[in-house]
């Protein structure tokens, strides 16, 4: 999942980058709204954090301008102001939700869990044939057996997980996994899918992640008839 | 102990201190009231005026007629042969010889129009009588001596009579002749006229009151509104204003007043809302670097330098806050007007220059050299403390926003019974339309919150505070990318 945090106090940009990291999210960060509005017309995110108070285009300028391309990625905003007025002008210009500074980096994952669950109707849990994802707590199952996988191998999986039936191009799978560091190079998901294949295959998981040649991947779930 | 009654002498009192008479009648009502009752009073006045004048009037006229009538009767009347003449202080003008006992008379006429004619001997004896007076007799009242005109009745009917003493030569009255009208017709015209009188009056008074109601209810309907619109408004809207009246009268200026009194208010708070979402950004910021940086790091094991790094970094932030916190209550402290400074004579180049010693360090971290100009002597009235948080506030504001290794100049100078300070430095300057803003309270010229500068906009807000608290003029001239001159104007004590 790959997400776009628009913030230009330096301090909050940082341990928000470095805190979602860790909880396996792709994070790229813009200093100020024009930077902002920009990244997310190009890039396909997952979501977009948008500080309210930042320098240029204001937070709710950029919160407009996305949803005027007709793009309907989640927004959350994060504001340092709490009058109602604020929090309502602020869901009114298209925020799905808000969340207060200063905030609980548990309750923020929880939000994006909230949003990242209804863009893709999915329901709570992320399952494929026999492999159940936990996006709360990142495990993952093999019937009962959990396979341990690195952050990244984990984004992968889910995110191939998330678009099961679906082929997912390179380009695709590098632009909502990677952040923009990783854009040129998309051979190194070629190396994570080896990677992911053998620790599924170690628990006893076959040809989950199927190759579509010159495409890309994709991940078929039989239905139980047809197995 | 509280007696009974006290109250309601207290209540009296109350309105009486208050000069309210009718304490709970509106405007309009009292306006119309107190129009009606004076009215009314003067109404009284005209109309028991006309009616005594056309009393008086009438009685005359009466008077008149009847005076009229006894000196035509009395041409006619031969008293024991004697004739009288004149009118006032009748006398015997023929005199007989002739002697008969008891008073003999002959009233030639006996009806005079419509009146009634009666002689009557000095012991009250009515000695003849016109004929239309058949039973009646006319009042004779034997204690009048000389004319005498009254009102009095026949029978039934009102009638004014007057009642002449027929004085012989001798001086001594031998008979009366008393004369009298009826009055009946101009007496029901009388009564006629007081009755409308009475019934008009009320009336009249009612409908004035009505009227006069209407009128002053038409006349203060301004106040109506400017009354309905102070009621709906509140703090949120206050955006309302008092539809100004055409007319450029009292109710103008009033709606006027008012108007401008609300614009200052909606200022007010409008500053005020600023300044508390301001404070709470600014204080929530930092925290939530904190408490994120914090979060988010404890929530994995990590190597020992992760965590020194971490926790530095979250000591600059609370040390960040912790400046700013005591900026915020430097302006709440001062903004008490319960504070008032401790004001001395100070030699104002010594404050400069112990203020310039302090901040040597931080202007040599961007090589930035102090240059003293002309350095006057002279006293002024001002709290040292204070002054010396304004210098420094100054000075790091220049400090900050010089190119490194520029110079900053400082001057005092005399002007007669002024001091004049002018701190000039040689950096990014600011923009003409943003001068006006910079005394304002968080705000910044670079918009951008950034760490670059690392403040909070208070600063130069704080020395225009204690500034206007000593009297002490603040200015300051700028051009971009050339440098920015302040200016501190003193009264020499």
């Amino acid at each position: 999942m790959r997400l776009l945090v628009i913030e230009d106090e330096a301090g909050i940009a940082r341990f928000l980058k470095e805190g979602l990291e860790e909880e396996c999210y792709a994070v790229d960060v813009a200093f100020d709204g024009k930077k902002g509005l920009d990244l997310a017309l190009i890039n396909d995110y997952d979501l977009i954090m948008v500080d309210w108070m930042i320098p240029g285009i204001s937070g709710i300028e950029v919160c407009r301008q996305i949803r005027k391309a007709g793009n309907e990625v989640p927004i959350l905003f994060l504001t340092a102001k709490d009058t109602l007025e604020d929090l309502v002008f602020g869901l009114d210009s298209g925020a799905n939700d808000y969340i207060k500074k200063p905030f609980e980096f548990d309750e923020l994952l929880a939000r994006i869990r909230v949003q990242l669950r209804r863009s893709n109707q999915d329901g709570e849990a992320l399952s494929a044939g026999s492999l159940t994802i936990n996006t709360v707590s990142h495990q993952i199952f093999f019937g009962s057996t959990e396979i341990a996988l690195t952050p990244k191998e984990f984004a992968l999986l889910e995110y191939l997980v998330r678009n099961k039936n679906r082929a997912c191009s390179r380009s695709r799978i590098i632009e909502h996994v990677w952040d923009m560091q990783f854009y040129s190079d998309t051979s190194v998901i070629d190396v994570y899918i080896n990677f992911l294949r053998k620790k599924l295959e170690q628990a006893g998981c076959c040809n989950l992640i199927q190759t579509i040649r010159g495409v890309g991947y994709i991940i078929r779930e039989f239905h139980p008839g047809s197995e | 102990m509280k007696r009974p009654g006290d109250e309601d002498i207290m209540t009296l009192h109350r309105y009486a201190s208050d000069g309210r008479i009718l304490p709970r009648m509106s405007l309009r009502n009292r306006i119309a009231f107190y129009y009606t009752i004076t009215t009314a009073l003067l109404m009284a006045v005209v109309f028991a005026a006309i009616l005594f004048s056309i009393d008086r009037i009438v009685y005359l006229h009466f008077d008149q007629d009847l005076r009229h009538e006894v000196s035509e009767i009395l041409q006619e009347v031969r008293l024991n042969g004697k004739l009288f003449s004149g009118f006032e202080g009748i006398c015997e003008l023929e005199s007989s010889d002739e002697k008969s006992p008891g008073i003999q008379s002959s009233i030639v006429r006996l009806s005079v129009e419509s009146g009634f004619i009666q002689l009557v001997d000095p012991s009250g004896q009515v000695v003849s009588k016109s004929i239309n007076l058949d039973r009646n007799v006319l009042a004779f009242n034997s204690t009048y001596s000389g004319v005498r005109y009254f009102n009095s009745t026949v029978g039934r009917v009102p009638v004014r009579q007057v009642q002449v003493p027929l004085i012989n030569k001798t001086g001594t009255v031998e008979a009366w002749l008393i004369v009298a009208i009826p009055t009946r017709n101009v007496m029901l015209v009388l009564v006629e006229l007081k009755n409308i009188m009475l019934i008009s009056f009320p009336v009249i008074i009612l409908l004035l009151f009505i009227l006069t109601r209407a009128i002053a209810g038409r006349s203060i309907r301004p106040v109506d509104d400017v009354i309905a619109i102070a009621e709906t408004m509140t703090q949120a809207s206050l955006d309302q204003r008092i539809s100004l009246p055409r007319k450029h009268d009292e109710l103008y200026r009033l709606s006027f007043t008012i108007n401008a009194l609300l614009d200052q208010l909606q200022d007010a708070f409008q500053r005020e809302k600023h300044f508390t979402s301001d404070a709470s950004h600014e204080l929530r910021t930092p925290l939530a670097v904190v408490k994120g940086t914090l979060d988010v790091l404890i929530r994995k094991p990590r190597p020992v330098e992760h965590y020194e790094e971490k926790i530095r970094y979250c000591l600059d932030e609370l040390n960040r806050m912790a400046r700013l916190i005591d900026q915020l209550l430097i302006l709440a402290r001062y903004d008490q007007e319960s504070i008032k400074p401790k004001t001395a004579p100070i030699e104002i180049s010594s404050v400069v220059e112990s203020v310039i010693a302090r901040m040597e360090q931080m202007a040599g971290e961007k090589q930035i050299s102090f240059v003293r100009g002309n350095f006057d002597p002279g006293m002024v009235s001002a709290d040292l403390a204070m002054l010396e948080m304004i210098f420094e506030n100054i000075f790091t504001n220049a400090i900050k926003f010089s190119h490194a290794g520029s110079s900053i100049e400082i001057e005092v100078a005399r002007r007669t019974a002024l001091m004049v300070c002018t701190i000039t430095d040689h950096g990014v300057g600011i923009p003409e339309e943003k001068l006006q803003h910079v005394f304002d309270r968080f705000y910044r010229v670079d918009e951008s919150r950034g760490s670059s500068t690392g403040g909070f906009g208070l600063g130069l807000s704080i020395v225009r505070k204690l500034a206007d608290l000593q009297q002490i003029g603040v200015s300051v001239t700028s051009r971009e990318n050339e440098g920015t001159a302040f200016r501190l104007v003193f009264q020499v004590a």
